[in-house]
């Protein structure tokens, strides 16, 4: 076999390893292959046909003989008709049977049960997502000491993720066993409506279980040849299995805000598709693959600081500071297309439910989301800190640091402008003694067009920090390279002129007009990002090198910029999931089944940031726990070598040119 | 503060025992009087910074549902105390000093959400049985504006809302900026307009352009301006206003919710109190109860009907002062007035706080008093008036905000209505009237 594939020429073993993997994939992905004739038979078609037992069982009642008739209800969502095979939602009571308790508040407990779970789950999929692409940049790399240490860190960071990866699992079982105990009406209720897809849940989870162990230990084996590319490509069905898991998972908060494939009764009407396929699914869904993605880059980043700052070697601090560049890059990558996912799902939660939406933006959670805005500043602030700190590593760098404070001026002012609030629900008292819905002084504040110019400013702002930040140690040598710096530095003036405009224009027309303004703001910002750091790129490219990257030689302050990114990113998605849960009111699912239990009220803001923070602390306590446990079974060490010293004016190494 | 370290001390002294042991076994085996002095040091320090965590712990216990906002000093505690323990031991410097870093982002996190307005969400309001059949017609419009806005009088105040929502998308008032749905100004007029719109397509449910052509199969459509209320509420996507419709549906579909059905859920008599409020406050005859409802039930199934009163949707402190079915006396009693009031008649009414109640004498000449700005044009309106809204006339001599507000809510429709006719029979120098 081994002749065999020595013999074999690179095209064919790509092939080899491409069939490899298609059958495997096919393997692990059976269960969802099988249930789709069950699905199917539920009726994917919007018309939504009764599946076949239950048109067997219509027939058979058309034709008198003595078969209970079923009846039909109607979706309260696809509107299409249906056999109402489930139950009923149950009407719950607030009685020790449908709510029973410990001396202590059930719904805090399920949200602590639930939020760990989250932060290990996300942690958990998120991580394979990088080592997938990190173990493939290590294997298309020319250079053989950067491919083996690419290699490395994709190993470091999916045995980091090992140990948290039954530590979900354990934590999903006391979710389970907490909703069982406190919630057994609404957890049954909801059990009842997705058995038909409970089983592929499961089965999806051992699915993955098995693949992630493969990989993990089948890392050295298939180090080689043919074999890495099966490894590289497994770690793509680890991720596709791992999203399905997710999606499933979504599928429950989904229906529980926004309820598809039942009746008003909350009967189940044979339509799985429909229960899955609710209006907010597939919003949730990306928002979270990239909430996920900026988490997971956060943890990692966190986990390589602390590594960093621990360190007793050039060494290991050379490793972990690059090893905490990459997750912070790889996490602010993810996190600046986030705010347009959130925007889209905001769009929908609208278009679904009017009031849900107002009651999220202008409503009783308004004020949380000046908490949100406050955080993305926070995560702007301190991304740009450790860009700036990390310029200090690089010959060069220092040219940049004289202008940084005026970059700090445009952020700060941005950072105010962003999170003054605008109208806040108020009493009618209030509103009676300012005289009006908006103070003659006050209401010019927190505007949406200005709020819009301030946040997009902060990114304009990172994104030049950035640009910075990859010219550092290099000058641009190619032969426009005047015409380039005069091109860019032009955009983003007119680019942030454009942003400042719009924002002050915002002021002279109405509101509902001023909404629009948004577009050419946002539209602004991503030509900065999509267009100036290609072009950036391509001047830098062959540029003259100033000096090396000194990696292990950037302050160890920067190191707590990427704790706060972490700790941040942490208790922004606390924050966010309790907006998204606690959006529902006093419903355990939207308008169908009813909280009657004695927690069916909103908790006041301050209540909720306690326990958020007491989560992320719960959180980071636990995951700290994680990496020490991760230390002790370390027999490899985790640096491979000297960081590159490349020669001025040689190619420029890839740590460098991967900025 | 001492109170709060007593505490401490209760919930963590095995740990500070530990720590005595630890120093008294640190102290006989280490021989170096230098080396006995630093483990003496660190002792301490490690002390101290227990009590720190402990007395962090008792603050978080003491303050957990509390209304203090202090919770976050239980964090900046523990940061301190993470610092403190970075400082004196190198070996978990790291450690220590992130755990702190982050224990402080997490408190000024939790300091900021503490520090920033508090707004709680109250339970869902409770539904109140309401007999609307024998309501007037300014009765009705009362109970309408308090499902709009939340209150009789409400409407006036910009941002007040009831269990209706309206207001959250229509503007009500002549001229205000109504973005995200109709303005419902002239509304009684402009309904019967309606029904000539090119995309309403009367009688024609087929050829109408929109999602929805009918409230329910065969149901039709309306064919005058009660009736297009009716079926605004009931099928907000069966025709919609044009502008109004659901971004990139053409018009073809509206984002208002169907009223009738959940989380709104309103049931025909409120329905019909909402439309009442719409033409009586534009001081238009509004059509006659039943005929509200008939508009309705054209254009709502009977099972899609909600049940009058809410039968289990009651929440928590839903329970009424009185429903109207008790004796006289004990219905006066019950809803509290003799405290404060004489009532003539009514045993045990002997109150002085406010004004004795012989108001078919009273409510006329309070009616053309030049500082009166209600509404009432009748005595059994003002007395109503009166008691639904008690700050909107006050008697000469008597102090105002004295009198409850939600007499509106603790009170059923039957039991103000049985007030108001006894009182209404109260005359000076006159028999007393009957109790039944």
């Amino acid at each position: 076999m081994g002749r065999l594939f020595t013999r074999m020429t690179r095209k064919n073993k790509r092939l080899f390893a491409a069939s490899l993997l298609l059958v495997m994939g096919a393997m692990l992905l059976m269960p969802i292959l099988m249930a789709i004739p069950a699905i199917a038979s539920g009726g994917g078609a919007p018309a939504g046909g009764p599946p076949p037992d239950v048109v067997a069982a219509q027939k058979a009642a058309g034709e008198g003989e003595e078969e209970k008739k079923v009846e039909m209800g109607r979706d309260v969502y696809y509107k299409t008709e249906g056999p109402a095979i489930g139950m009923p939602a149950p009407k719950t009571e607030d009685n020790e049977t449908f709510y029973p308790r410990y001396n202590f508040e059930s719904r805090v407990l399920l949200w602590f049960a639930n939020q760990q779970h989250l932060y290990y789950g996300s942690f958990v999929l998120a991580v394979p997502i990088f080592c997938m692409c990190i173990e493939f940049a290590g294997m298309v790399s020319k250079d053989k000491a950067m491919a083996k240490k690419y290699d490395q860190l994709a190993y470091d960071f999916i045995k980091i993720s090992l140990t948290a990866y039954s530590l979900t699992a354990v934590l999903g079982g006391i979710l389970i066993f907490t909703f069982l105990t406190l919630y057994p009406a609404f957890f049954g209720y909801l059990s009842s409506i997705f058995r038909p897809v409970m089983h592929i849940y499961a089965l999806m989870f051992v699915a993955e279980s098995g693949t992630l162990y493969i990989y993990y230990y089948g890392w050295d084996k298939m180090r080689e040849g043919v074999m890495k590319w099966v490894h590289v490509s497994m770690s793509v069905i680890l991720n596709v299995i791992g999203t399905v898991l997710m999606f499933l998972a979504n599928s429950w908060i989904a229906f529980m805000m926004s309820p598809a494939g039942v009746d008003e009764q909350g009967r189940y009407l044979g339509n799985i598709w429909h229960v899955l396929h609710t209006a907010l699914w597939n919003p949730l869904n990306v928002h979270r693959i990239l909430g996920n993605m900026a988490f997971g880059g956060g943890v990692v980043a966190a986990y390589a600081a602390y590594r960093f700052l621990s360190s007793k070697t050039d060494e290991e601090r050379a490793h972990y500071d690059w090893m905490g560049y990459i997750a912070m890059s790889l996490g602010v990558a993810f996190l600046i297309p986030l705010p347009f996912a959130g925007y889209w799902l905001m769009r929908e939660v609208y278009s679904y439910r009017q009031q849900m939406g107002i009651t999220l933006m202008g409503g009783l959670l308004a004020w949380l989301f000046i908490i949100q805005a406050t955080m993305i500043g926070i995560l702007f602030l301190s991304t740009n800190y450790y860009l700036w700190q990390a310029l200090g590593r690089m010959t060069g760098g220092e040219r940049f640091q004289k202008y940084i404070k005026y970059l700090v001026f445009i952020l700060v002012c941005g950072l105010l402008i962003f999170i003054t609030p605008h109208t806040i629900v108020m009493t009618p008292a209030e509103l009676k003694a300012m005289g009006g819905q908006q103070h003659p002084v006050l209401g010019n504040y927190g505007v949406m067009s200005a709020k819009n110019g301030g946040i997009n400013a902060i990114i304009m702002t990172t994104i030049l920090s950035f640009i910075w930040y990859q010219r550092g140690n290099r000058v641009p040598t190619v032969s426009w390279a005047k015409f380039g710096n005069i091109f860019m530095g032009c955009f983003f003036v007119v680019a942030q002129l454009n942003n400042v405009w719009l924002a002050c224009y915002g002021y002279f027309i109405p509101a509902n007009v001023r909404i629009g303004l948004s577009v050419p703001q946002v539209a602004g910002t991503l030509s900065c990002l999509f267009l100036m750091t290609p072009l950036n790129l391509a001047m830098l490219r062959n540029g003259r090198q100033l000096g090396p990257i000194q990696w292990g030689k950037i302050p160890p302050r920067s190191q707590y910029a990427l704790i706060m990114l972490a700790t941040a990113f942490t208790w922004m998605m606390g924050l966010m999931g309790y907006i998204r849960s606690s959006v529902r009111l006093f419903w355990h699912v939207n308008e169908i089944m009813r909280d009657n239990s004695p927690w069916a009220y909103t908790h006041t803001i301050g209540f909720a940031a306690n326990v958020i923070s007491f989560n992320v602390l719960f959180f980071w306590i636990s995951i700290m726990f994680v990496f020490w446990l991760g230390t002790l079974g370390a027999k490899k060490a985790p640096v491979t070598g000297p960081v590159t010293q490349p020669v001025p004016g040689s190619p420029a190494p890839q740590p460098a040119a991967g900025h | 503060m001492v109170e709060l370290i007593k505490e401490a001390i209760g919930i963590g002294w095995p740990v500070f025992l530990l720590l005595i042991g630890l120093l008294l076994y640190m102290q006989a085996s280490a021989s170096d009087p230098e080396q006995k002095k630093a483990v003496t040091f660190k002792t301490m320090i490690g002390m101290l910074c227990a009590l720190l965590v402990f007395i962090a712990i008792a603050n978080y216990k003491n303050n957990f549902y509390g209304e203090s906002r202090l919770l976050p000093v239980s964090l900046v505690m523990i940061t301190v105390m993470a610092f403190i323990m970075g400082l004196y031991f190198p070996n978990i410097g790291a450690l220590m000093k992130i755990g702190g870093f982050m224990f402080f982002v997490a408190a000024a996190l939790s300091g900021y959400g503490n520090w920033l307005p508090q707004v709680e969400g109250g339970f869902p309001p409770p539904e109140v049985k309401l007999d609307f059949q024998s309501m007037s017609a300014q009765q009705l419009g009362d109970e309408g504006e308090k499902i709009i806005f939340g209150g009789i009088g409400a409407s006036k105040t910009q941002g007040a809302i009831g269990k209706g929502q309206c207001p959250l998308c229509h503007g009500f008032q002549q001229g205000f900026l109504s973005e995200r749905a109709p303005n419902l100004y002239g509304i009684p007029d402009r309904a019967a307009e309606r029904l000539k719109e090119p995309n309403y397509h009367m009688n024609d449910p087929a050829s109408r352009p929109s999602v929805q052509k009918e409230a329910f199969e065969g149901s039709g459509t309306a064919t005058n301006g009660q009736e297009y209320i009716a079926e605004s509420h009931a099928c907000p996507s069966c025709y919609v206003v044009p502008g109004f419709g659901v971004k990139g549906s053409n018009d073809g579909e509206s984002p208002m919710p169907t009223i009738h059905k959940p989380p709104i859920s309103l049931n025909l008599g409120e329905l019909a109190a909402v439309d009442t409020w719409m033409y009586v406050r534009e001081g238009k005859d509004a059509p006659a109860y039943e005929d509200i409802v008939a508009s309705y039930e054209k254009f709502i199934p009977e099972k899609d009907r909600p049940a009058e009163g809410g039968e289990e949707e009651a929440g928590p402190g839903g329970s009424l002062l009185a429903d109207g079915s008790e004796p006289i006396d004990k219905l006066f009693m019950k809803a509290g007035c003799p405290g404060c009031h004489t009532v003539p008649g009514i045993e045990g009414a002997t109150g002085k706080v406010g004004p004795v109640l012989f108001e078919g004498s009273n409510a006329p000449n309070r009616i053309k008093d030049p500082g009166y700005k209600g509404k009432a044009k009748s005595v059994k309106e003002y007395i109503t008036e009166s008691i639904l809204d008690p700050n909107l006339y006050v008697v000469k001599d008597y102090p105002p905000d004295q009198m409850p507000k939600d007499f509106g809510v603790k009170l059923s429709a039957g039991a103000v209505n049985k007030i108001v006719d006894y009182l209404s029979q109260l005359k000076e120098g006159q028999p007393l009237p009957p109790k039944e």
